[in-house]
């Protein structure tokens, strides 16, 4: 398949010139152009070769795999239609070489420009030979980069930077949104593939989404090829060197907008909605560009109008809906891209001559260049639709198009009009263009003197304008079989017939072309004085500028919008992200639940599962109301510890003591003492930990500012924090008793109960889960508690308090005040004193807890208690002790090693779950049985009690090991900062010689 | 549990294994050394779990009595998120040791998230789900605080950890619900459950409390506060690791979950994940902009990034998973990439983190601009590098399940996004060249960087591939 194979090749050698010109020297300027040149010219010729294989409606296929599993291939397509573009990309390509070779200066970097040119040229004739639209889509947004890199090609000019960008954002944009266009089209299609996407026509105009699929699309093609109201990049665009504006933005990249629409409009047009929007936006970018072109100073910025105007008629004509249109546009993009390259190359060698592209600055430049001259002139003819030319033939085309009947609406009733209008326009800034550069008295400021011309820059120019001629003149003989042949390629078999002819006689278009010369002149002498007194912009419509349009939202979104935006949502204080974390879920949560209410089959489980219900019962009752009113206690205590939280912490912690006592209240009665003795136990410790660790916080964590504190908001504020606090408790009693009101799902406790005592030996069924059933779960559990009093001491071990903390409290600073109040010699007996009655009942209990703990030890294993339970009533005793004597009194006295009684803990605990290994038994099994002892009576003697012992031993270690940490803080701080306190005790403690040691 | 039926689950146990191993070297090295042995230990035991985790023979397997399950999915994932943990302390080596935040622990307790990390995409149950998330996050609040000294980024790991326990929390009560009402934590039993009809409120907003928790986890907006914080906040590598693999572990799980149990509900959660895909990715591309600086403006792109993964999971189905995990891969590239450019901005030996120290940056480092240029473009979403692909997928799905609208809205957001990454581009070739940057940037920093950016230049050459794993794995994840 020799031909597929060219087809190939035409797409692969653009890229790999590119990649090759990327790569070579940085002054290798003829190679370069060499390389470019030849990559098009094999272009052309490969394009040549396969020309006789798409005539006549035929056309080429290849694909090559790339992602079979969703349909994606990278799929090869020429047409006649994409032939057609193939030539017009390659052939502009090579003379555009050829010129840019002469224009750029040998100081430019050529590497990257002929690099990127040649990359630009691939991406071009991806787009025309794809044969997939997500691949068309791709080669389209490199398009669009390629241009970016092109026109920022002199990134020193501030001028070529934001045009770039503009570009860049305004296309890339578009092409995204041409993205989604095509993958809504895939979708209804159900392929991807151009073929099948072509003759789904009717399916998809019937299709729910062709709407936004079409308007998807059109964004696509509409910013590519400039049309209202996306036409300002254009002009910024022509920042770029010359031969890329001829190249991108009037041959090529500009037309794959319109290839795009010509391309796309068996499968979609044909609608009021493609009639209505293309139509309108053709036609007023007609008019508008053509309007703007008038009154631009800068040549290239005339032809960057020109050029949005006649990409704007190549619009109306496929807005128009009809075949005939579709062949006057395609006529018409072929005329346009060689007028308008030769102009954009005169352009260049006049700013290449004379430094300057200002028209108020040029004149009389016959004189100088007359060959340019000729040439652009016969252009402009060309440009303007003077007869002979080939512009005036898609002209007539096109009026012709503009006076038949289409969709019947005052848009189509004033289309010939409107249009006559817009052609004098073009007449009238292409005679501007020749009369004020060519004519007129010889130039006086130039910034330079024109050095002699390279002729090699004229050839391109002198090429095109002989085409514009020849087409002009033989239209049928030179340009009619490749027009057939493209046209075909869309419209298939049923071609319109159509006459390439110069002369149809006197018709209305013709008399229409006749108007708009006449008009063109006699306007343009009407505007001469105004254009030459040197104004910028064009009148009427200096204030409805899309650019400044533009402008103003990139600066809307990139800092009004963000800024607010931000500031909404994005906060770096931590409680107000925690209150929107909440507020969400919560939110989240309630939308869910009225969006799929009961109507949607979802049934509310919140009420009272379905109890047996029983007799009345006095008592129960009595006892239930009471409950519920230690509930109602526990619950205000709860709101009240939200409340105070940040603004008491001592209320807030006593508070939430005594929601944890309505807790440990409602365990015991039902039915779980042992639990309720454990969360007693947890509740005491935990409080007294906490508000010994209370006394070395920093009392405010900043100073309130009394000239902006508003009473208002931070009520507000707290307002707000009690309806979360209100809200997530309410949440969690629903569920509570949604729950508890349900039977529960297939749980394991009934197993637990049934085996407590015939394999565990023990009937507290809590116990024996601990340290039997679920043995290794404590095991890690106590592993864990030690890690975690470890791990507390370590932190506190530095601890340095705030040095509002280091202070003695306020009570204690006031009862010495009142001491010192005293006659002499009382002075800090009171304070020495106030605690002598509780202190010696602390002491005095101190054996009692120690009792009650080794009982609760020992009855765990059948009646409530345990090593856990008995182990924290240990530690009571040793914090009582702390409590009252103080931190020195009491490591004078007792030595406790909590880290040893830790590391026993764990070994007894580690050595029973070992020791049944050595009686072939699994981890942890346990044995027991009771014994009778002498005095005390019958015990059970079960291995879990060795273990239960490591869990006593453990807690008792951990607990006072956390204590230890956080009273050595008083020891710490009060021994700089007080001089009157007694000298430290000369041998210290060995808890804490022992604690400090390590 | 005899040890073959434990066997789906070796990587992990071999991870964890090795990790306490690492813990005790590290504490019984001589201290100059202990940071440099371990670390290379660390990374030997990752790449050792990648080679486990790639020699699974395939097909599922379970372990743990079902709780712990192993298919074409985790597996995925696992290479990713094993990918992503290998790279961030490869990367992290040099800088640390500069920063003089080498300690053994940085090491370790990456291995230890990463660890987490492999549990979560394996979960098969609300109670193994629970293990490994926290696993991983408790390890993440502690090398988001690593530089001790930085009061930044003590802030952040402080604030990360208060909201992340406070995610924790609800995730932990929509478990409850869920488990209260369907009986079960199981995610084979929920499914059964769940497809039985007849749905309880319960488990609607137990679903909505998973949904919150998970979603402040890939830090989706509005749960997302915390990200742009801790990014700025924690050290760099370990910014660049929070960016890459927990994020993709999160969003593993969050199909899973989704996908797994959840998907006969999709009716009731979909317009749920809608919406925060849709805020993610409107308010990633808006509040990136006016970022000053580089790691705020990463976390952000990740916001952003988050909500098209999003999409593809409000999408649904084997094309959208398929969609979420090609985004996953190449989002791994592209922005460990990134990240290892900002780990080279440092100047005369101290880290700089503006966006306009970016400036000139074509001039002074082209090979380094060249990357990022690169890397931003993917980002941004043009092809044809990486980026382009992942969105291109994801729109797919999208609109193949109907949500055009969505779609669209997400175009919307590139546009906007685009933006700001162009910027960078801009600064780096545009912009009068500000003072070079260090050179060398350091071996591993820079393999890295040449790596990822090939990889994310060249990544349509290997696309056909990866989607085939990838669709492969999502088959398998609605399999279950």
């Amino acid at each position: 398949m020799p031909d597929s194979m060219f087809l190939t090749f035409v797409l692969a050698l653009p890229f790999a010139g590119c990649l090759v010109a990327g790569f070579l020297p940085a002054n290798t300027r003829n190679v370069e152009a060499w390389l470019a040149g030849a990559v098009a010219l094999a272009g052309l010729i490969l394009a040549g070769a396969l020309y006789p294989a798409v005539t006549g409606g035929a056309m080429i296929r290849t694909e090559v795999e790339w992602l079979p599993a969703l349909g994606l291939n990278l799929t090869l397509r020429m047409d006649g239609f994409a032939w057609m573009f193939t030539v017009l990309i390659t052939g502009i390509g090579l003379l555009v070489t050829l010129y840019a070779r002469y224009y750029m200066s040998p100081e430019d970097p050529v590497t990257r420009f002929f690099s990127y040119l040649l990359g630009f040229m691939g991406s071009m004739l991806g787009i025309v030979l794809s044969g997939n639209l997500i691949q068309l889509v791709f080669f389209w947004e490199l398009t669009s980069i390629f241009s970016f890199l092109l026109i920022g090609y002199w990134h020193h000019s501030a001028k070529a930077r934001d045009g770039a960008r503009m570009a860049l954002t305004v296309t890339a944009s578009g092409g995204l949104c041409l993205l989604v266009g095509v993958l809504i089209v895939g979708h209804i299609v159900g392929s991807y593939d151009l073929d099948r996407v072509l003759v789904s026509g009717n399916q998809i105009r019937s299709h729910d989404l062709y709407l936004p699929a079409l308007l998807l699309i059109l964004l696509g093609a509409l910013t590519k090829s400039a049309q209202f109201p996306f036409h300002f990049w254009l002009p910024q665009a022509m920042a770029a060197p010359t031969p890329v504006s001829a190249y991108l933005h009037s041959a090529t990249m500009v037309k794959a907008g319109v290839f795009l629409l010509v391309r796309l409009w068996p499968a979609m047009g044909g609608t009021d909605a493609w009639f209505w929007i293309v139509g309108t936006a053709g036609l007023i970018t007609f008019a508008l560009g053509a309007y703007l072109a008038i009154f631009q100073q800068d040549l290239k910025g005339v032809l960057a109008n020109s050029t949005i105007s006649h990409l704007g008629l190549i619009t109306l004509l496929i807005g128009l809906d009809s075949p005939l249109g579709i062949v006057a546009a395609i006529f018409h993009m072929m005329n346009h891209a060689t007028f308008k390259a030769s102009l954009f190359m005169a352009a260049g060698i006049i700013d290449h001559e004379t430094g300057t592209r200002d028209i108020r600055r040029l004149s009389g430049l016959y004189r100088l260049m007359p060959i340019t001259a000729t040439l652009a002139m016969v252009a402009a003819a060309a440009m303007a639709g003077v007869p002979l030319l080939n512009g005036f033939l898609s002209k007539e085309m096109f009026f012709a198009e503009t006076v038949a009947e289409h969709v019947d609406s005052i848009l189509d009733d004033a289309l010939p009009y409107v249009v006559t209008l817009a052609a004098m326009f073009s007449v009238t800034y292409s005679l501007r263009f020749i009369h004020g550069v060519f004519f007129g008295p010889p130039p006086t400021d130039l910034p330079r003197q024109p050095p002699p011309l390279p002729s090699w820059m004229v050839v391109p120019v002198a090429l095109l304008v002989s085409a514009c001629l020849l087409v002009g003149i033989f239209p049928a003989a030179t340009a009619g079989p490749f027009l057939d042949t493209a046209v075909r390629a869309v419209l298939g078999s049923d071609v319109p017939p159509y006459s390439l002819k110069v002369w149809h006689g006197i018709t209305v278009p013709l008399l229409m072309s006749l108007a708009a010369l006449t008009g063109g002149v006699l306007l343009y002498r009407a505007l001469r004085g105004y254009l030459s007194s040197g104004a910028e912009g064009s009148p009427g419509l200096g204030r409805l500028d899309s650019q400044r349009i533009f402008d103003w939202s990139m600066v809307f979104l990139s800092w009004r919008a963000a800024k607010t935006g931000v500031d909404l949502l994005g906060t770096r204080r931590l409680q107000p992200q925690i209150r929107l974390v909440v507020g969400a879920a919560f939110v989240a949560a309630l939308w869910t639940l009225y969006r799929h209410g009961p109507h949607n089959g979802l049934h509310y489980g919140l009420h009272a599962g379905h109890a047996e219900s029983s007799a009345f019962d006095p008592v129960l009752a009595l006892v239930l109301v009471w409950l519920a009113g230690v509930w109602l206690a526990g619950a205000a205590c709860a709101v009240g510890a939200a409340y105070q939280a940040k603004y008491h912490r001592l209320a807030a912690l006593i508070l939430m003591g005594g929601a944890g006592l309505a807790v440990c209240i409602t365990f015991a009665w039902y039915s779980a003492p042992d639990l309720a003795l454990t969360q007693l136990l947890v509740e005491i410790v935990t409080t007294v930990l906490i508000l010994l660790g209370l006394r070395w916080l920093p009392k405010r964590f900043e100073t309130i500012d009394v000239e902006n504190y508003r009473v208002a908001t931070s009520w507000f504020r707290r307002g707000g924090d009690l309806a979360i606090a209100a809200a997530a408790g309410l949440g969690l009693s629903a569920v509570a008793y949604a729950v508890m009101t349900r039977s529960a799902p297939d749980s394991i406790s009934r197993f637990f109960l049934e085996r407590a005592y015939t394999e565990g030996g023990g009937t507290n069924v809590v116990n024996v889960i601990l340290v039997d059933f679920r043995g290794f779960d404590t095991l890690g559990e106590i592993t864990v508690l030690g890690a975690v009093a470890l791990t507390v001491y370590a932190l506190l071990r530095r601890f340095r308090p705030a040095p509002d903390s280091i202070e003695r409290p306020e009570q204690q600073i006031r009862e010495s005040e009142r001491d010192d109040a005293l006659p002499d010699g009382q002075s800090g007996v009171a304070l020495a004193d106030s605690l002598l009655v509780p202190g010696l009942i602390m002491r005095l209990l101190y054996p009692v807890i120690m009792t009650v703990a080794v009982y609760l030890f020992m009855r765990g294993h059948d009646l409530p208690g345990g090593g856990f339970v008995a182990g924290l009533t240990m530690s009571v005793a040793f914090i009582l002790q702390y409590m009252a004597g103080g931190t020195r009194w009491v490591e004078a006295r007792l030595t406790i090693l909590p880290v040893r009684w830790i590391a026993l803990g764990l070994l007894f605990a580690a050595f029973t779950g070992i020791g049944s290994w050595l009686y072939g038994y699994p981890f942890l099994t346990s044995y027991f049985r009771y014994e009778d002892l002498p005095l005390i009576g019958t015990v059970p003697l079960a291995s879990a009690v060795v273990f239960d012992l490591g869990v006593f031993t453990l807690v008792v270690g951990a607990t006072v090991l956390i204590l230890i940490a956080l009273a050595h803080q008083s020891i710490r701080t009060h021994r700089p900062a007080k001089a009157d306190v007694p000298a430290p005790i000369a041998a210290p403690a060995p808890a804490l010689a022992q604690a400090e040691g390590q | 549990m005899t040890l073959p039926a434990m066997l789906p689950a070796l990587p992990e146990i071999f991870l964890a294994v090795f990790g306490m191993a690492l813990m005790m070297l590290g504490v019984f090295s001589p201290e100059k050394r202990a940071f440099k042995t371990v670390c290379t230990f660390s990374i030997a035991a990752l790449l050792a779990t990648l080679v486990l985790v790639l020699a699974n023979p395939g097909g599922r397997g379970v372990a743990f009595n079902g709780l712990f399950i192993v298919d074409g999915f985790a597996l995925y994932m696992k290479v990713l998120v094993l990918i992503g943990s290998v790279v961030t302390l490869l990367m992290s080596e040099r800088f640390l040791r500069h920063e003089g935040m080498d300690r053994f622990e940085y090491p370790v307790l990456i291995v230890f998230a990463t660890l987490g990390m492999m549990m979560m995409l394996s979960a098969n149950d609300l109670i193994a789900l629970y293990l490994g998330l926290e696993l991983q996050s408790l390890s993440l609040y502690v090398v988001a605080a690593f530089q001790r000294d930085s009061l930044r980024s003590t802030e952040a790991g402080l604030k990360y950890f208060v909201l992340g326990a406070l995610s924790s929390g609800l995730l932990l009560y929509g478990c409850s619900m869920i488990y209260g009402y369907a009986g079960t934590t199981e995610f084979a039993s929920i499914a059964r459950v769940v497809s039985a009809g007849a749905l309880p409120a319960g488990l609607v907003i137990g679903l909505v409390f998973l949904i919150t928790g998970l979603a402040f986890k890939v830090s989706a907006v509005p749960f997302h506060m915390w990200t742009p914080d801790v990014y700025e906040g924690a050290p760099t590598p370990v910014t660049a690791f929070f960016s890459v693999a927990p994020k993709i572990a999160a969003i593993g799980l969050f199909l899973r979950v989704m996908v797994g149990p959840f998907d006969g509900m999709i009716a009731e959660w979909r317009q749920v994940i809608v919406f925060i895909s849709v805020l993610s990715m409107v308010l990633g591309a808006f509040a990136a902009i006016n970022q000053t600086n580089i790691k705020r403006l990463m976390a952000y792109s990740s916001i952003g990034h988050v909500g098209y993964a999003l999409m593809g999971l409000a999408a649904g189905g084997r094309s959208g998973v398929t969609a979420v995990l090609v985004y996953m891969t190449i989002y791994l590239f592209m922005n460990i990439g990134t990240f290892a450019c900002i780990l080279s901005m440092r100047r005369q030996g101290s880290m700089v983190e503006g966006i306009d120290d970016f400036a000139g940056l074509g001039k002074t480092n082209p090979k380094m601009a060249m990357a990022m240029l690169i890397f931003m473009f993917s980002l941004a979403g043009i092809p044809p590098l990486g980026g382009f692909f992942g969105k291109l997928y994801v729109f797919m799905a999208a609109i193949q399940a109907g949500l055009v609208t969505l779609a669209i809205i997400g175009v919307v957001a590139s546009v906007v996004g685009a933006f700001y990454y162009l910027r960078i581009v801009k600064l780096m070739y545009f912009d009068d060249a500000a003072e070079p940057f260090d050179t060398p940037i350091g071996k591993g920093v820079g393999a890295v960087l040449a790596v990822t950016a090939v990889i994310t230049l060249l990544f349509f050459v290997g696309l056909s591939p990866v989607v085939e794993v990838a669709d492969a794995a999502a088959a398998s994840l609605l399999q279950n």
